[in-house]
Order: C-alpha cells, then sequence, then structure tokens
C-alpha cells in the first residue's frame, strides 16, 4: 500500500485495511468548537440529556480523521487528480470519546476515461470502524488517478 | 426570537445561510492535521500544480458547511438533532483562500418521524463564489425537533 498506484494498478473486488487511531473527548471539543459548536458535540452535560446521550463526535470530524488515515498511505495520494466528491455517507453509530477506530477501503469500479486518455476513476467505498467492529462512518467517493506515465511533474511529487 | 422547530420548515423554502470565507493560514492549518497534500499545504507546490493555486481540502470545506449551518442554527435556535447522513456531495471547483462565498439551503422534502417527537428534513445546500460559480453542492438529510404542542 506504501507504493503509489497508477489507475491501471487498481482492482475491483480489492480491499485495503489501515490507520489505528484513539478518539479523545478534547479533540472532540476542539473540532466541534471550530466547526460544529452543537451541544452534543461539545458539552459533555447537554450531551447527556440529548438523543446521544453523551459526547459524540460530530460526524464531519469522524470524516476527517478517515481521511487522515487515507493521506498516510501513498496508493490513494500518490496519482490521484482529484476526488469528485462522495455519494451515499452514513454515520450509522456514533463516535464516542475513547473509540479506536480502523479504515477500511474497497475497490468497486475502475473506468478509464474517455475524453480524458491521461486518467481514469476508480470507485471506492470507504469505511471506518470501531473497536467492536461497528461501522461508525461509510460512504463511496469517485477518485481520478493518473494513469501510468501520464502524470505531469507536479503530480508526481503527490497530486497538486 | 421563538425557537425554530420542524414545523418552521416549508417545501421549498429557501434560507440564505452564513457565507463561507477561509484564509491560507486555516486552509493549511486544515490539511497539516488531516489532509496534508501539496495542493492544501504548499502555496508555491499548489501553484506549480493543476488547480493553480492554494485550495481547501474537501473534508474542510464540508466542515466549513457545517460551520455555516451550525451558525444558522444557533442564531435562529434552530431545534437539531443531528444527521443519519448525506447523500451526495459534489466539489464542484476548488475552494479557494479569501474569497466570499454566498450559501443556501433549500427545504426538499419534509416528513414526520414515526417513533420520535421530531420530523426529518430532505435540504440541498449550495454555495458559490461572487460570479456565481458553484463551489459545492450537498444534498442530505437532517433531523429536527417538533414543537412541544405537537408531540403527542
Amino acid at each position: 500500500m506504501n507504493e503509489v498506484r497508477y489507475f491501471e494498478d487498481w482492482r475491483p473486488g480489492e480491499v485495503l485495511r489501515f490507520g489505528r487511531r484513539t478518539v479523545t473527548a478534547a479533540e472532540i471539543k476542539a473540532f466541534a468548537a471550530e466547526f460544529d459548536p452543537q451541544p452534543f458535540h461539545l458539552d459533555d452535560e447537554a450531551a447527556k440529556t440529548s438523543i446521544f446521550g453523551g459526547l459524540v463526535a460530530s460526524g464531519w470530524h469522524t470524516a476527517a480523521l478517515l481521511m487522515q488515515m487515507l493521506a498516510q498511505v501513498k496508493a490513494f495520494v500518490g496519482a490521484n487528480v482529484a476526488a469528485a466528491g462522495f455519494d451515499d455517507l452514513e454515520w450509522p453509530v456514533p463516535v464516542r470519546p475513547g473509540d479506536t477506530l480502523t479504515a477500511e477501503v474497497e475497490v468497486l469500479e475502475c473506468r478509464a476515461s474517455k475524453s480524458r486518455p491521461d486518467r481514469g476513476l476508480v470507485r471506492f467505498r470507504q469505511q471506518l470502524l470501531n473497536q467492536r467492529g461497528e461501522t461508525v462512518l461509510r460512504f463511496t467517493s469517485p477518485v481520478l488517478f493518473w494513469r501510468r506515465g501520464r502524470a505531469p511533474q507536479a503530480a508526481a511529487a503527490g497530486g497538486a | 426570537m421563538a425557537k425554530w422547530y420542524f414545523e418552521d420548515f416549508e417545501l421549498g423554502q429557501r434560507i440564505a445561510l452564513p457565507p463561507i470565507r477561509v484564509s491560507p493560514e486555516e486552509i493549511v492549518a486544515f490539511a497539516r492535521e488531516y489532509d496534508p497534500q501539496p495542493m492544501h499545504i504548499d502555496p508555491e507546490a499548489a501553484a506549480r500544480g493543476h488547480f493553480g493555486g492554494l485550495i481547501a481540502s474537501g473534508w474542510h470545506t464540508a466542515a466549513l458547511m457545517m460551520r455555516s449551518l451550525a451558525t444558522w442554527f444557533r442564531e435562529a435556535e434552530v431545534q437539531s438533532l443531528g444527521s443519519p447522513g448525506v447523500k451526495e456531495m459534489r466539489w464542484l471547483t476548488p475552494l479557494r483562500p479569501d474569497v466570499g462565498y454566498a450559501g443556501h439551503f433549500e427545504v426538499r422534502e419534509l416528513r414526520r418521524a414515526a417513533s420520535r417527537p421530531m420530523g426529518i428534513v430532505g435540504q440541498s445546500t449550495v454555495f458559490a463564489d461572487p460570479a456565481g460559480t458553484e463551489a459545492f453542492r450537498v444534498a442530505g438529510i437532517g433531523f429536527f425537533a417538533c414543537r412541544p404542542e405537537a408531540r403527542a
């Protein structure tokens, strides 16, 4: 996984597992204070009486933690052109302080671009799991990768 | 000011959201932590790359949208109960530093939950730069508390 992968290097059906990260109450509150200051992400007491029954991470914090793990893996960020966004994102189970998260990514589909011969689209199913194996975040995402030998110089340095 | 409950949403309603504006320092700080790719953390490499300058991580963009929504929730006392997910987000054009992006939230679907005193709001949120070029588009759902007198 720690080698650059081009469009041709991805195979549908492959599953990659990586990353391990324990989430603290302090970082849940710090992220929430900046981006998502709702009581159940920020305030232990208010969170107890919320529908979550306790402090939970902002869903966008959870998503950023998956990106943090992906960014450590050259296969994902070595020869990517751009990500278009995501589809069907769900937070089935909340992330609570002390949870340890790991990432799992499955290759769903690889499609060469018809109009741009230098790139192709890889669609992934991405997930974060907690220490009980429960999915806390899942979505699919279309990511464009350079084809082998077609990446411009700047991209070979890491995507920009 | 009166609290904003599920019953205050109307189908087709368009609500202007607080604008998004981010500094280059904020883009770099977020990306150093969560998405340290050259186009997000290195202004010089970004200038040479195919985006032609520093751009925000897509996940930073999503978090900034949340900040805008949460600011509206607080200012209008919107009784948000969180969200189970997002149907789709598209990063249409890169989010660049020191540009003001204006956004709105459009109500697409309203449904009362069967099991809890809350409603489900389907929405579409769009932010665009001053020229009107859309930067991103999101379709999702949120949960909102019902009025106390409607909870029976």
